[in-house]
């Protein structure tokens, strides 16, 4: 049982958290909705229903963005906890081991390992130089 | 190219996602109306109005794309 104070404040609460909620309800609807657009533009086999897919996928993607966006300003959505630098430096480590078992496989598939793979050699420049290791030039 | 953008007979399964696609855009057009309407705040019903009519708009396209196929659907599989 509430007081009428009590309960008044809890009118206007429970106001501003229907805005919220009803938002994230809409919010939530849409993320699904953009993820059936890309499956049913996958599935299309007609040009024209895979253009229009595709148009409605953008345009649903950019609305999501546009209320994700008004409820953060609004303060009815709390912005997710940043990555800890330590678990990032751990995947970076992991990707850097995978992409050296990758590159083995792939030269031994394609050419025994006799030949350069240029292309891989480039990909690793750009994964050495935003890592910044500096190091770990694994191939060549 | 443009005679690869001609409309192709639809497949059942083409059919079934625009089915369900305008399901859920019916949803979300009944969504925004019902948050538009209950909101007091002014910036909510501006955004939940807009959305509205763009949702209402998906629901014309996919409208419009199943009557375009309409006349050149086959009446039995060959």
């Amino acid at each position: 049982m509430y007081s009428q104070q009590q309960g008044q404040q809890q009118q206007h609460a429970g106001g501003v958290m229907q805005d919220k909620d009803m938002l994230f309800t809409i919010l939530t609807d849409l993320k699904r909705t953009v993820g059936e657009y890309t499956t049913a533009t996958t599935e299309a086999a007609c040009p024209m229903v895979r253009q229009m897919f595709m148009e409605l996928q953008n345009h649903s993607l950019r609305m999501q963005g546009d209320l994700y966006n008004f409820m953060q300003q609004n303060n009815m959505y709390t912005k997710p906890q940043p990555a800890l630098k330590q678990a990032i430096d751990k995947q970076i480590q992991q990707v850097q081991q995978n992409h050296q078992q990758m590159d083995q496989f792939v030269q031994q598939q394609l050419n025994g390992g006799g030949q350069s793979l240029s292309f891989l050699a480039h990909t690793q420049a750009q994964a050495t130089q935003h890592t910044n290791s500096g190091k770990n030039p694994y191939y060549m | 190219m443009h005679n690869m953008m001609h409309h192709q007979p639809l497949s059942g399964k083409e059919l079934d996602y625009i089915s369900d696609s305008i399901s859920n855009e019916d949803l979300l057009v009944k969504q925004c109306a019902v948050a538009a309407h209950n909101s007091s705040n002014p910036a909510v019903q501006q955004l939940c109005t807009q959305m509205l009519r763009e949702h209402h708009q998906h629901i014309q396209m996919l409208t419009q794309s199943l009557q375009h196929h309409q006349s050149i659907a086959p009446y039995q599989i060959q």
